[in-house]
């Protein structure tokens, strides 16, 4: 274990700005996710805490101790690719135990380290082919052991499930934290998936466009996305996003859907006459009865069985579309017209002009005056 | 586990940093290119001198005057002539060949490829023992050639010693060499092409005329540049044939530059307007492959590309 | 491709024969001479029917030609020795110095990268008599004059570019993301070169290699300029063996058949890579 302390990066490629200004901390332990749209930077940050690129400014300090200067092969750390990054013609045994050489572990020493953490990922009956003979899934698990076998103190993933099957994806992301957890290392973890961030992610940290646009636990940016960017990045299906004026009722704030008054708990009067854009997940959304109150009017347009869910795109009267996600199996309106009602207090209200998230009125006190 | 303990430290005493690495390898590289622009700059100056190995003692600038003279010198412009003709008839003709040949063998087959690979032997042969083989070829008392050319009422044809008949033999002898290299080069063109437009066009029973002036010519046409400028450069300083060949003669029926250049030098010993001739040359060159290296460098990005 | 009508098949194959005949004669007929004595050769009409002799190449390979005014002696086998030496030895400083650099042109993009790696690439088109009468006069100062250290140095005019400019291609289709794992792994950037980097490219180094080897060996201006008898390799040599006394015609030609076999084998060898280099690495075969 170890600390990462990213201070004041920049890196420019020709006229581009690739990382703007980013400081970055990571505790102790810690499994920070880098999440963001390709493009966004997160792969030059990783290469540039391994140390085979350089920043243009800043400080890269790990441990504590500034290794902005120090080659790459003595930083210490440990690294797998999301192309694998394999050496062709080397077997799996020697891509493994590369770490262990550089070292000059004695060979019995080696041995055992590459065996046993190729019998952690299951590799062990593979270990004397050449990445050529390999399987996908094979070589994803030999770049992992590659970049374990060390025990570093800070491990750096780049996206280690992108280029791997659907299945497998989806048996690592539950084998991974597991693997994660017993190894104690620091972990930086870059995906582009939002279900592997919140899967694998102590923190995550949005970056677009060179910055780190929010960083919190999963939970935190789930519930409280900074920006609409964010929201849209972050849920499958996608969050509904519906232009709305916030006006001041009797009760509070509400917005108004196809005439319906949907009362935002959360806000107060400062967002009234703003133009805003309404956040509505699609699973906060239910259908209910014409005749249960706040019900709004819809127009069933088509239905997506997914595996665990189903999804409904439904249209509102003003011909606004709306996605609605229900766990699979519980029924629901296939067609024609329906009613669906929305959580006022699990809705989230933008800034139009801006995108930022609006503050909520201060919303724990709130709470826990409903409670009392 | 202490949180840096772990972490191996820079090895102290020799160590390359990571900016100079770059420039320590390429150093040795570097100091050969800079061995050799010395003499380049030399023969700048040589080339503004009046300077004659006879006269050492006559050495002094002249300033223009070498390039100056070659305005009213015949042989001069012989030379530019000679040059010209040499280069011109020869790409030419080895664009026409090489592009038709690898029409013929475009479809991948075994003799197809069997054929290519033994057309290549030609230039793979020394320049200068190709013009070799070939002087003993039309050797008049015994050559091959000669007795050809006797079968079909040539007689007497003497190719190279001839001044009537020299230029057309050293063409000769560059066609058999160099054709091979443009016609390698556009077979490996044509073979890279996508097959769909060709397969469209075959469907809807487009001319092959048709197909071969506005689909293959087009996208033939960076390796078609590309082969033919690197073929241009080579052959405006051709040397090695036509020297081996006839030493620049009949008389001066072949003085091209280089050729030329090589005679001040060694038998005139006309320092001065042997560099000048090759300072023309070079400026021609250089012009030429500006314009060769764009070419070049997106032929090669494209193949890279594709790797 | 459409299917052909007889008429065009029957047109093909004539000119493809034509093709072949046109490139391959002077080859099969030089080979044919090479075992003929004066006699053959210089009977009317030529024919293809002799018994052929090898005694033009024992010739060539004791040095001692039977004439009618007594014995000769001729070098030739020392031509042959000076061409191998000049173009091995080239090509080892051209692989030393060359891969290093097309390395680091290759990976690291610093400033006059391109310029040297461009500058080099123009030596290969600049006429190559502008460096070398000057050098002439260099050499004499040098003392370079005649020997092999000051060849050895001028072919790099054609081997440097070629190996530079081909090796880099081989070193850039190696991703960057495999050698920056090893460097992770702990290694440093020498261990990273040797480890990786050449073994990936060895194919493409060895290729390289080779073409360089045939076209140091076809030089001829070079040694022409450069060189007296005594180091001259058989381009040259070959040719001062024509205007000799007493030579025979087969003699030559066997002389001939000898010099161009090692690079006709080369070539055949290595011509899966001969689109490539020939193009310096622009078109891939």
């Amino acid at each position: 274990m170890t600390t990462l302390h990213l201070k004041n990066i920049v890196k420019r490629y020709k006229s581009q700005t690739v990382l703007d200004d980013l400081s970055l901390d990571v505790a102790n332990g810690e499994r920070l996710v880098l999440f963001g749209p390709s493009g966004a930077g997160k792969t030059v940050l990783l290469r540039l805490v391994a140390g085979v690129i350089e920043p243009d400014e800043g400080r890269v300090l790990i441990g504590g101790e500034d290794m902005t200067d120090v080659d790459a092969e003595h930083r210490g750390v440990g690294m797998a690719f999301q192309n694998f990054a394999l050496f062709p013609h080397m077997s799996a045994f020697d891509n493994i135990a590369s770490p262990l050489t550089a070292t000059r572990s004695s060979k019995d020493a080696i041995a055992d380290g590459v065996q046993k953490v190729a019998k952690l990922l299951k590799i062990d009956h593979v270990l004397s082919h050449h990445p050529k003979a390999l399987s996908n899934g094979q070589k994803q698990r030999t770049a992992l052991a590659r970049a374990l076998v060390g025990s570093p103190p800070l491990l750096l993933l780049d996206d280690p499930l992108r280029n791997v099957d659907a299945k497998l994806r989806f048996e690592m992301r539950l084998e991974l934290p597991r693997l994660l957890a017993a190894e104690g290392a620091t972990v930086v973890y870059v995906t582009q998936d939002y279900k592997e961030a919140m899967a694998l992610g102590d923190r995550i940290a949005v970056m677009s466009q060179g910055r780190i646009r929010q960083i919190g636990t999963p939970q935190e940016i789930y519930n409280a996305p900074a920006d609409i960017e964010i929201a849209r990045l972050f849920g499958d299906p996608t969050i509904n996003l519906l232009d709305v004026v916030p006006q001041r009722g009797g009760e509070g704030v509400f917005v108004e859907l196809s005439n319906v008054r949907v009362r935002l708990a959360d806000y107060d009067g400062d967002v009234s006459g703003k133009p805003c854009v309404l956040g509505l997940r699609p699973e906060t959304i239910v259908f209910t009865d014409a005749s249960s109150p706040g019900a709004i009017p819809v127009t069933v347009e088509a239905e997506t069985p997914l595996n665990e869910k189903t999804v409904t795109l439904a249209m509102t009267a003003r011909g606004r579309e709306i996605l609605v996600s229900r766990p699979a199996g519980t029924p629901g309106p296939v067609a024609g017209p329906a009613h669906i009602a929305v959580n006022g207090a699990q809705a989230f209200l933008f800034d139009k002009a801006s995108g930022r998230l609006l503050p909520r009125a201060d919303i724990a006190s709130k709470r826990n005056g409903e409670a009392a | 586990m202490a949180s840096t303990a772990t972490l191996r430290k820079p090895a102290s005493g020799f160590r390359i940093s990571r900016k100079m690495l770059p420039y320590v390898l390429s150093l040795p590289a570097l100091l050969v290119c800079i061995g050799i622009l010395i003499p380049f700059f030399t023969a700048v100056i040589y080339s503004f001198q009046r300077y004659r190995l006879s006269q050492p003692w006559a050495r002094q600038f002249n300033w223009g005057e070498n390039y100056l003279n070659f305005v009213t010198d015949p042989a001069f412009w012989n030379t530019l002539k000679v040059s010209l003709l040499y280069a011109g008839i020869t790409v030419t003709l080895e664009l026409l060949l090489g592009l038709g040949i690898a029409l013929l063998l475009q479809r991948r087959s075994t003799i197809n490829n069997f054929i290519s690979i033994m057309l290549l032997l030609p230039l793979m042969i020394a320049p200068a023992l190709a013009a070799l083989m070939w002087k003993l070829m039309t050797n008049p008392s015994f050559g091959i050639l000669s007795y050809l050319a006797s079968l079909i009422g040539l007689h007497d044809f003497r190719w190279a010693s001839s001044p009537d008949t020299a230029l057309l033999t050293v063409v000769l002898v560059d066609i058999w060499v160099y054709t091979p290299f443009i016609m390698i080069l556009l077979l490996a063109g044509l073979r890279s092409l996508p097959t769909q437009p060709f397969e469209a066009a075959a469907l809807d029973g487009v001319p092959r005329s048709f197909v071969f002036f506005r689909i293959t010519l087009p996208m033939l046409t960076p390796y078609i540049l590309t082969a033919t400028l690197f073929r241009l450069l080579d052959s405006i300083q051709q040397f090695d044939i036509i020297y081996a060949m006839t030493q620049g003669g009949p008389g001066n029926t072949l003085t091209v530059f280089q050729v030329e250049a090589y005679l001040n030098f060694f038998q005139s010993t006309n320092v001065g307007r042997s560099a000048a001739l090759l300072i023309i040359l070079w400026a021609i060159t250089y012009t030429l492959s500006n314009v060769f290296i764009k070419n070049w460098l997106r032929l090669r990005e494209r193949a890279r590309g594709e790797a | 491709m459409e299917t052909m009508s007889p008429v065009e098949r029957v047109l093909r194959a004539v000119a493809l024969t034509l093709v072949v005949v046109f490139f391959m004669f002077p080859i099969f007929w030089i080979f044919l001479m090479s075992f003929q004595t004066n006699e053959t050769i210089l009977a009317i009409p030529p024919s293809i029917v002799f018994s052929p002799t090898l005694s033009n190449y024992a010739a060539l390979i004791t040095g001692k030609l039977q004439t009618a005014a007594g014995t000769l002696d001729i070098a030739f086998m020392r031509n042959l020795g000076n061409s191998i030496f000049l173009s091995v030895a080239s090509v080892a400083v051209a692989l030393v110095l060359g891969v290093p650099a097309a390395y680091a042109f290759a990976r690291h993009k610093f400033k006059g990268s391109e310029d040297i790696a461009f500058t080099l690439l123009s030596f290969r088109f600049a006429p190559p008599l502008l460096v070398l009468l000057p050098l002439t006069q260099y050499f004499q100062w040098l003392g370079l004059s005649n020997t092999y250290f000051g060849l050895i140095w001028v072919y790099q005019l054609i081997c440097l570019p070629l190996i530079l400019w081909i090796v880099r291609g081989y070193f850039e289709d190696i991703s960057a993301d495999v050698e920056y794992a090893y460097r992770i792994a702990g290694h440093s950037w020498f261990a990273t070169f040797r480890k990786i980097a050449l073994p990936l490219a060895g194919p493409g180094i060895a290729a390289a290699g080779l073409l360089a080897f045939i076209f140091a060996w076809n030089n001829f201006v070079f040694a022409l300029v450069l060189a007296s008898a005594d180091k001259q390799p058989v381009t040259v040599g070959a040719l001062a063996f024509v205007t000799s006394s007493g030579i025979q015609y087969g003699q030559i030609a066997s002389a001939i058949v000898l010099s161009v076999t090692p690079t006709l084998a080369l070539a055949l060898y290595a011509q899966r890579y001969l689109v490539e280099g020939l193009s310096l690495g622009a078109v891939k075969g």
